[in-house]
């Protein structure tokens, strides 16, 4: 499999690199339901996506 | 929202799908029903998991509404909880759309955007991993030749013959970005003694854009409200007996424009400064 990545040029900060963890998190979904990594993981895994604001 | 209409093919994948902002619950349930989203955006409205991640936007004054901002990005991370790879985008208002993430990382089938061109050799098809354009989302184009039996074309680094040339008409519309062609076959050619790099039987080419913004793409918009980008594939074919003429074929994948959602929360629900 090939992986991309696209980075940066100082200034954009990107997180946890790639063959690290990321941090736990409990946070409230639109339907005020509790969700964790776990909980949102799938059987292969997980794409989380950080966005913006679904309010501009 | 490109998510929720990837949200099928993601799943598919075995990927679970999970999307954060630093909006109130009452934001994202207002956005929610509004854009029919039906898997779990998260409220982080103290963007405390944005900093834990170390991708809080710190260009944005402290005091602003926009405070708490991430930079946009996409993880793919294991069950473990290990990032697999990462999409960021060097300006922030532009995105990688699931859709490149599954065609790309995952393999998934790009779908058909224009019909099939029966041309000379071979038959080639246009397709996208989106058949929607929005303002600066980044999809993969691709293109699926199938050429008749016993015929090659030349690919990149061939001498003395043409090669296959893929090209797009971009410009303000769309940013075509730079792009591998496939590795080739190594053909024999007993009667010189040499050996060529070839595409035979079938192949696909798959290359990224991200398309303009939306005051660039809205006036191009066809009356039916389609954005046709246009192109064209040259090669040269041969089979085990003689060289046809190049061919140059116009290509074309055609979008159904969608502008970003204007429509904001009621004014209660909003974040206050």
């Amino acid at each position: 499999m090939r992986l991309y990545l696209f980075l940066a040029w100082a200034g954009i900060l990107s997180g946890p690199e790639m063959g690290t963890r990321v941090p736990a998190f409990s946070l409230q979904d639109q339907f005020g339901q509790t969700q964790t990594l776990k909980s949102v993981m799938g059987a292969k895994g997980l794409m989380l996506v950080f966005f913006r604001s679904a309010d501009w | 929202m490109e998510l929720e209409q990837n949200r099928e093919r993601i799943r598919k994948q075995g990927l679970g799908l999970a999307a954060i902002s630093y909006d109130s619950v009452g934001v994202l349930k207002s956005f929610a029903e509004r854009q029919h989203i039906s898997f779990p955006l998260l409220s982080d409205s103290e963007s405390k998991v944005i900093r834990e991640f170390g991708i809080l936007n710190e260009t944005v004054k402290a005091g602003t509404a926009t405070f708490g901002i991430p930079y946009p990005g996409t993880y793919v991370i294991d069950p473990k909880g290990v990032v697999v790879s990462k999409y960021f985008e060097d300006d922030y208002r532009e995105r990688i759309s699931a859709s490149d993430i599954l065609v790309r990382q995952f393999g998934a089938a790009p779908g058909a955007v224009g019909s099939a061109i029966d041309a000379n050799q071979m038959r080639i098809t246009t397709g996208a991993s989106m058949s929607t354009a929005r303002p600066q989302e980044r999809i993969v184009l691709s293109l699926e030749l199938e050429l008749k039996p016993k015929m090659h074309v030349y690919a990149p680094g061939i001498a003395g013959y043409i090669p296959v040339e893929w090209k797009l008409d971009d410009g303000a519309f769309v940013k075509a970005h730079a792009f591998e062609y496939p590795a080739a076959k190594t053909l024999r050619l007993k009667a010189i003694k040499e050996t060529a790099p070839v595409y035979m039987g079938r192949v696909r080419l798959t290359r990224e854009i991200t398309f303009g913004a939306e005051n660039a793409l809205r006036p191009l918009l066809s009356p039916a409200g389609e954005l046709v980008l246009k192109g064209s594939f040259r090669y040269q074919a041969c089979d085990d007996r003689r060289c046809y003429l190049p061919e140059t074929v116009p290509l074309e994948w055609r979008f159904r424009f969608e502008g970003l959602v204007r429509e904001r929360a009621p004014a209660e629900l909003q974040k206050k400064m």
